[in-house]
């Protein structure tokens, strides 16, 4: 009967083409622009961490100045990171499972000059509990080991393009790679299948994909490196020493904590207030006390990881949606109507009313799926054409299964809604009526 | 007109005229809102630097050789890099400095000023070489740098310094402020104020895009060094292909890159642009679709009631009342859904206010808006009310 249903279906809608174009364009314009700006706001708005990104908690303190807030407008700000001595004192705590500070520092590598020039990379400086943490995936060897961490010793992990880069691919595990003065061996090779669409750990500087090159973060003092990202200050240090930078209030490292248990959590949160409300005993944190300790989504909400243009664009893109589909109602409708002599003959040949609603339903539904189908290809054309738009090295745009899965959902709904009225009212004229016009 | 026997006749048809009704309400509030988020975007790419950002390139330079340990031989080669620079044909001036125009970003610092009680931030940033040259920046009051503003020795502070003119008039109002001193939240290192930008704008993600401190400082060391270049008019594209031989013959042990200040600001502005190009697409799609819908439904209309119009018609309608009757119909039925389309817009944008940072929609735009859906709507009702007006009377008489 369903087979039956969708051959009817596919013979009405060959009946006029023209109408049946206008139909299928309507509901293919509409999902090719909600597709669109969903995805384009799903790719801020995905978990990156499925399953855990609730349990990574991102901590900030208020080490500003006492006269005035972070940013001055606002009196409830704080900075963006943490000071280097900070990140050591929350290091110490061994309540969270994992944990590690991170900044992002800049080096050049001298590739054996047979492979290429020297060129510079960006380093994530952390520690080994970075790569479990944040589910990473090694294609050849894995992350350093705590003793790494310890001495520290001169390891690396890289990613593909760096592989690509620095070795010419292949397993490089145990190669050495000379970084500014030094050499480097490598212990671990990232998978290629490691794309997020950008740095998810990392939200100072924007949305820009994650660093090529991984190292002990413990190397800082022994390098006297320095960050080659954001690095906010408000209080002159001592003298220009390495060590007194060390020691200053500048704030530039990330800090983050593996916390999987409510108890986890608050014995975290208490360890941090104890910390700082010890610190200000010394003259530190003279700010009135305000500690952020959020999870991954709560930070992403408040670093504004989703720009607010991408949020209205999805929101009017729905909007227009809707518009498409009562475009579809009220031609389905006038299709339908057009129809009422040969249903009637149908009912009164002893068709029930939910057979002729259900054939028609059908009909929509394919309506429904081919304007779908060629929304979600057209939307995928128009996706590429936005990342053409957009500058390089920032967000990598595309459509995920997610994505191909909610536009479906989406043609599914607008055919299903666009034809449940006009189908009920055809249904419902009675057999006779018709009849006797006729 | 009898709007009477009109408005009586729609009734027969609530649901169809109540699509319409939806239809041009929810498009009124799409389209309005996706003008002002327009707008909205064009009023941020309007800001100019007081630059001339056209001419302007960049190029840096990144040392890897060992012996960009040493700060002579750093002062040295950038030395060199200007000079070498400043004799490339087509180059008008050039400065070593840390700042890069629509960056979006760069390096702050918090200030005292004498006469002024609070701490203030602003942008800093240090420059050798002819930096108002290399900007093409006016001033208001006071002097450029000379090579004399600059310490001989490196670790001592500079004593001099550029300001905006919007900075001197938050820290002193509208008075010339040359010989006024700007020093450390410590009230160290004092430096007197020299010279005063008459425009200068930086975007920042603090509020302080307009606030700007140069002083003739190094902004260069082991780590590399920075140049800002302006040329002459459409010499940029022979400057940008000469500028990395040009520096590979100072030093080679560098790795090199240059590019233009429009292409900077083509990238900060280009979510901005993104959202122009996607809203007026947005737009265009829209109402067309939405002419499409009354020309599909008015059509529609017309069909079903081809026999009553051939018996007005045989009654003695002529081919203009009939049009009228149409015209009027979709013009009840378009006012209607308009009139809904201005709570709508208003709801919208309420919400996407209370929401995100979106601007309040101006009035004038939602009358723009009416006017154009009442065209759209017109428009589109047109041929089939042709249609309609050319029924036959004959067809009266043929089947009832």
């Amino acid at each position: 009967m369903f087979l039956y249903n969708i051959r009817i279906g596919i013979k009405s809608l060959r009946r006029n083409p023209i109408l049946t174009a206008l139909l299928i364009a309507a509901i293919a314009l509409g999902i090719c622009v909600s597709t669109t700006f969903i995805a384009l706001r799903h790719i801020y708005e995905a978990d990156p961490l499925p399953g855990k990104s609730d349990k990574l908690f991102y901590v900030r303190l208020d080490n500003w100045d006492p006269a005035r807030a972070y940013n001055a407008d606002d009196p409830k700000s704080l900075p963006n990171m943490i000071t280097y001595r900070d990140m050591r004192a929350l290091m110490q705590s061994n309540i969270p499972t994992r944990q590690s500070g991170m900044y992002v520092a800049g080096m050049f590598a001298h590739p054996d000059p047979k492979i290429g020039r020297p060129f510079g990379v960006r380093i994530r400086m952390c520690f080994n509990d970075f790569f479990t943490m944040f589910n990473i995936p090694f294609q050849y060897g894995s992350g350093w080991d705590k003793a790494a961490d310890a001495k520290p010793e001169q390891v690396i992990v890289i990613n593909q393009d760096q592989n690509q880069k620095m070795f010419g691919g292949g397993n490089s595990v145990g190669r050495t790679i000379r970084l500014d003065d030094r050499d480097y061996k490598v212990v671990g090779v990232i998978g290629a299948e490691w794309k997020p669409a950008f740095r998810f750990y990392d939200y100072n500087g924007g949305t820009v994909p994650p660093e090529g090159v991984f190292m002990p973060f413990n190397l800082t003092p022994v390098l006297q490196l320095n960050t080659a990202a954001n690095s906010d200050g408000w209080k002159n240090q001592a003298d220009n020493t390495y060590e007194s930078f060390l020691q200053s209030e500048q704030t530039w490292i990330e800090y983050w904590a593996e916390l999987p248990t409510p108890e986890k959590q608050q014995a975290f949160r208490d360890y941090v207030t104890n910390y700082v409300v010890d610190q200000k005993k010394h003259g530190r944190f003279e700010r009135p006390l305000h500690i952020e300790i959020t999870s991954m989504p709560q930070t992403m909400s408040a670093f504004q990881i989703v720009p607010p243009t991408v949020k209205s664009m999805s929101i009017v893109s729905l909007l227009f949606l809707i518009v498409c589909s009562l475009n579809l109602v009220g031609l389905l409708l006038g299709k339908f109507l057009a129809r009422v002599p040969e249903v009637s003959v149908r009912r009164a040949l002893g068709a029930s009313k939910f057979q002729v609603f259900w054939q028609h339903v059908v009909e929509c539904e394919l309506v429904g799926i081919i304007g779908g189908a060629i929304g979600l290809v057209l939307s995928i054309g128009t996706l590429q054409l936005i990342a053409k738009m957009t500058p390089q090295n920032t967000i990598t745009i595309g459509l995920d299964g997610e994505m191909v899965f909610v536009s479906i959902f989406l043609s599914l709904v607008a055919g299903l809604l666009a034809g449940l009225y006009p189908s009920w009212r055809v249904c419902t004229i009675a057999p006779a009526m018709q009849l006797k016009v006729q | 007109m009898p709007i009477g026997p009109i408005v009586r006749a729609m009734k027969h048809n609530r649901t169809r005229f109540a699509l319409i009704i939806f239809e041009i309400a929810i498009t009124l509030a799409i389209v309005t809102n996706a003008v002002n988020m327009i707008l909205a975007q064009r009023e941020q790419m309007k800001k100019t630097s007081g630059f001339d950002d056209d001419n302007i390139l960049w190029a840096s330079a990144v040392p890897f050789a060992p012996e960009f340990k040493e700060q002579s031989y750093i002062e040295n080669v950038v030395m060199g890099d200007l000079r070498a620079i400043r004799a490339i044909p087509g180059v008008k001036a050039v400065a070593a400095t840390g700042f890069l125009p629509w960056q979006g970003g760069g390096s702050s610092g918090t200030m005292k000023a004498e006469g002024y009680p609070d701490k203030f931030q602003a942008q800093t940033y240090g420059a050798r070489g002819d930096l108002l040259g290399a900007l093409g920046a006016k001033l208001k009051y006071g002097r450029a740098f000379t090579e004399n503003d600059t310490p001989v020795d490196p670790n001592e502070s500079t004593k001099v310094c550029i300001i905006s003119s919007k900075l001197s008039e938050k820290l002193w109002g509208k008075a010339n402020p040359i010989g006024r001193v700007i020093t450390s939240t410590e009230g160290q290192t004092p430096r007197t104020v020299v010279g005063v930008l008459d425009e200068f704008y930086n975007p920042y993600s603090w509020n302080i895009g307009d606030y700007v401190r140069f002083t003739p400082g190094r902004a260069y060391d082991g780590t590399g060094s920075f140049y800002l270049i302006r040329s002459e008019p459409g010499a940029s594209k022979s400057v940008a292909d000469a500028l990395e031989k040009t520096l590979v013959k100072v030093n080679a042990g560098r790795v090199f890159r240059v590019g233009t200040v429009p292409q900077v600001k083509e990238r900060y502005f280009s979510g901005n642009t993104l959202v122009i190009r996607a809203m007026t697409a947005v737009i265009v799609v829209l109402v067309f679709i939405t002419a499409l819908g009354i020309l599909g439904i008015t059509s529609l209309a017309v069909a079903e009631r081809t026999k009553q119009i051939g018996t007005r018609r045989a009654l003695g309608a002529t081919k203009g009342d009939i049009l009228k009757h149409f015209l009027t119909e979709n013009w009840i039925v378009t006012s209607i859904g308009l009139f809904l389309g201005i709570i709508a817009t208003y709801a919208l944008n309420f919400f996407l206010v209370s929401q995100l940072t979106d601007t309040k929609m101006p009035w004038y735009l939602v009358g723009v808006g009416v006017v154009l859906l009442w065209l759209n709507g017109l428009v589109a009702t047109i041929p089939p009310a042709l249609r309609a007006a050319s029924v036959s009377p004959a067809i009266a008489t043929r089947t009832v």
